[in-house]
């Protein structure tokens, strides 16, 4: 059953903005809530994408015993191609690969997370910084010129867990895979920013020094802190590797998977997890129109029009920073417990003090 | 005369310092890790293809014009961005997403600048170099003599104006305090203005002087980067002379770790150049976190006596 070109259309939409919505809202934990200016995002994005071309397949030929001392890379369509077959007849597997694929991208990119910022965590920001930045570009560059991981520049096609769905209804699923996943993460999130634990990354962020004499780690927050962060982007990547089924190092980059999300979350609003939800679906709403409408410039402007759209990202972003650094919603005040609980807790204390004087 | 290796790690390291040196010196004032500084560069090195490629004129004329516009680029920068920024009192990861959207804005318009030039002129602005330009002394390319020749004027002059100039030392000063500076009647923000056009104008001489030697394409300020931050944070990130000595040591051991590594154990190994500087950076990080310059040598040496 073909679909319909709007249906497409708006398919594809959500895919993206739910894929980069996930990857903001892993830099808002990061940044908004925990101070932490990750320049490194595609590290963690490229890590977990990077991770689903070249595990899960090959782990997938050797136990379906596809290989047939096969060269995974070299003869990786007809690889792929066999696989595709078992698993298009068999749902259960392809689910099972789908999870257990995703966890292992998670975990990769906590451990990626973890060796990037080892370091510099106890170090300033800025050093921090310029190391995440640096081990994202290692990473890049070792994507590309290492063939043997994901086929280096040409990249290659992974087994399709989506493909017992049948037809064009593949990426419907994977669209509300991605979409049931960023549900998930915007849940985490959620909890995780009311919880305790998001008070605590708060009180850092706005005061290390008064935070640290109330005896918190701060190494060791930032660390777990950038560690969830990057598992979640990691889970970003692989998921944009599954929905498109194949996977390059050349698709990962600086602007698009770092400088993307710095938008998303500073336009939306740091520090508020809507925020990152609602930059990242401005941000890839935009710029579909734009590409969209972009075919029309093209032949009145001597220049590619994708720099000029840059140029105008960039643009914006500095508005943004001098004219509302809050983003369009403003990080609300920290919940407190509500006046009954509150309350009740009062009155728990005063009685158990009373009880100890009349005991 | 000189192994071709050695001419590369001279060429590279001479202008990697002089771009580490203006990074340090723009951290100094504004404390900002400025990641648009590879592109103050980048914008001078078209400076430097419009004179020969289109001009026909020889690009080391671009040194002046590439000083200029690279300080230009830095000056915007500060005056327009940074500074409304900072009378905002922004913190400074706001300021460095700053420099980072800036970044973006330059590459793009170094690119529509390349577009339009190869459109027009029908000139190659990607992926080119402009070896051909340059001329000869003792059978070598002039490039390697005025690279470093260059670089040492540089920080010899650079100290010069620090130490024996009122303004300099004036400069100094606003960067050590800056509120006890404005006491005694020095204009702060011009001095941090000043500083930012040199720190821009150095990169923009690197700039004119790199297509003489290496492939030249928009993205290789952002390719640069890497290095130059970690040049600066080798030297200490608070000391422009220890940023020189940090790009000296990057530039000659990526250039002379890359050339043995690949000797050794094959040609593979090339594309993985950047992993030298973070290497050095991370080590850097871990056991002297202060730099070159935050070691206490004395102590060290009298230890060893």
């Amino acid at each position: 059953m073909p679909l319909p070109i709007a249906a497409v259309f708006l398919i594809d939409l959500l895919a993206f903005i739910g894929i980069f919505a996930i990857i903001a809202l892993s830099l808002n934990l990061e940044f908004g809530y925990m101070g932490i200016p990750n320049f490194g995002k595609l590290l963690a994005v490229a890590g977990g994408a990077f991770f689903v071309g070249a595990i899960p397949g090959r782990i997938l030929a050797y136990t379906l015993g596809a290989m047939n001392g096969l060269d995974y890379i070299r003869d990786n369509l007809k690889i792929v191609s066999g696989l595709n077959q078992i698993l298009s007849s068999n749902p259960a597997l392809s689910i099972a690969y789908l999870i257990l694929s995703l966890i292992g991208a998670a975990l990769a990119g906590a451990i990626l997370g973890y060796i990037a910022s080892y370091p510099a965590i106890r170090l300033r920001e800025d050093y921090l910084t310029i190391t995440l930045l640096a081990m994202a570009e290692i990473l890049r560059t070792i994507g590309y010129n290492w063939p043997d991981l994901i086929g280096g520049t040409k990249g290659i096609p992974i087994p399709d867990p989506f493909r017992w769905v049948g037809g064009e209804l593949r990426i419907l699923a994977a669209t509300i895979t991605i979409l049931a996943t960023l549900g998930a993460v915007l849940a985490y999130m959620e909890l995780v920013s009311r919880s305790p634990l998001g008070r605590v990354l708060r009180a850092i962020r706005d005061n290390e020094l008064s935070a640290e004499t109330y005896g918190k780690d701060i190494v060791k927050f930032r660390m777990k802190t950038l560690m969830v962060g990057s598992a979640i982007a990691a889970i970003g990547g692989a998921l944009y590797t599954f929905w498109t089924a194949s996977v390059t190092a050349a698709g990962f980059h600086r602007v698009t998977h770092t400088f993307w999300p710095w938008v998303m979350v500073i336009v939306g609003g740091a520090a508020n997890n809507f925020g990152a939800l609602v930059g990242a679906g401005i941000f890839v709403t935009l710029r579909k129109i734009i590409s969209f409408y972009k075919s029309y410039f093209e032949p009145y402007v001597p220049f590619d029009v994708v720099w000029l759209e840059y140029l105008f990202l960039g643009l914006a972003l500095i508005i943004v920073l001098m004219y509302r650094p809050e983003g369009l919603i403003p990080e609300k005040p920290t919940r407190t417990l509500s006046p009954d609980r509150l309350q009740r807790i009062i009155s728990k204390i005063r009685g158990s003090g009373e009880a100890s004087k009349e005991g | 005369m000189f192994p071709p290796i050695l001419r590369d790690a001279v060429v590279f390291a001479s202008i990697l310092s002089m771009l580490s040196t203006g990074l340090t010196l723009t951290y100094m004032t504004t404390k900002v890790p400025n990641f648009a500084h590879g592109d103050f560069a980048v914008v001078s090195i078209y400076v430097s293809l419009i004179l020969a490629e289109i001009l026909g004129l020889n690009p080391y004329l671009g040194i002046l014009p590439g000083f200029l516009v690279g300080g230009l680029a830095a000056l915007i920068l500060y005056l327009l961005i940074l500074k409304p920024l900072l009378d905002r009192g922004a913190s400074y990861v706001i300021l460095m997403i700053a420099t980072i959207a800036y970044d973006m804005i330059l590459i793009s318009a170094i690119n529509i600048l390349a577009d339009y030039l190869t459109g027009v002129y029908k000139v190659v602005t990607r992926l080119f170099i402009l070896k051909s330009y340059d001329f000869q002394v003792f059978d070598q390319p002039g490039i390697v003599f005025i690279a470093p020749l260059i670089a040492m004027a540089m920080v010899i002059s650079l100290y010069l104006f620090l130490n024996k100039t009122k303004f300099g030392i004036a400069m100094r000063a606003a960067i050590e305090n800056p509120s006890l500076a404005g006491v005694v009647g020095i204009n702060v923000n011009l001095t941090y203005a000043v500083s930012w056009f040199i720190s821009g104008g150095l990169a923009g001489i690197s700039g004119t002087l790199m297509p003489l030697w290496l492939m030249c394409n928009p993205d290789l300020g952002m390719r640069l980067i890497v290095s130059i931050f970690a040049a600066s944070i080798v030297g200490g990130l608070t000391n422009i002379y220890g940023a020189f000595i940090g790009g000296l040591l990057i530039g000659f051991a990526e250039v002379l770790g890359t050339g043995y590594l690949s000797i050794i154990v094959g040609s593979w190994i090339i594309p993985y150049r950047p992993i030298i500087p973070l290497v050095m950076m991370s080590l850097t990080l871990l056991f002297a976190p202060k730099g070159l310059t935050g070691i206490a040598w004395r102590e060290i040496f009298k230890r060893g006596e």
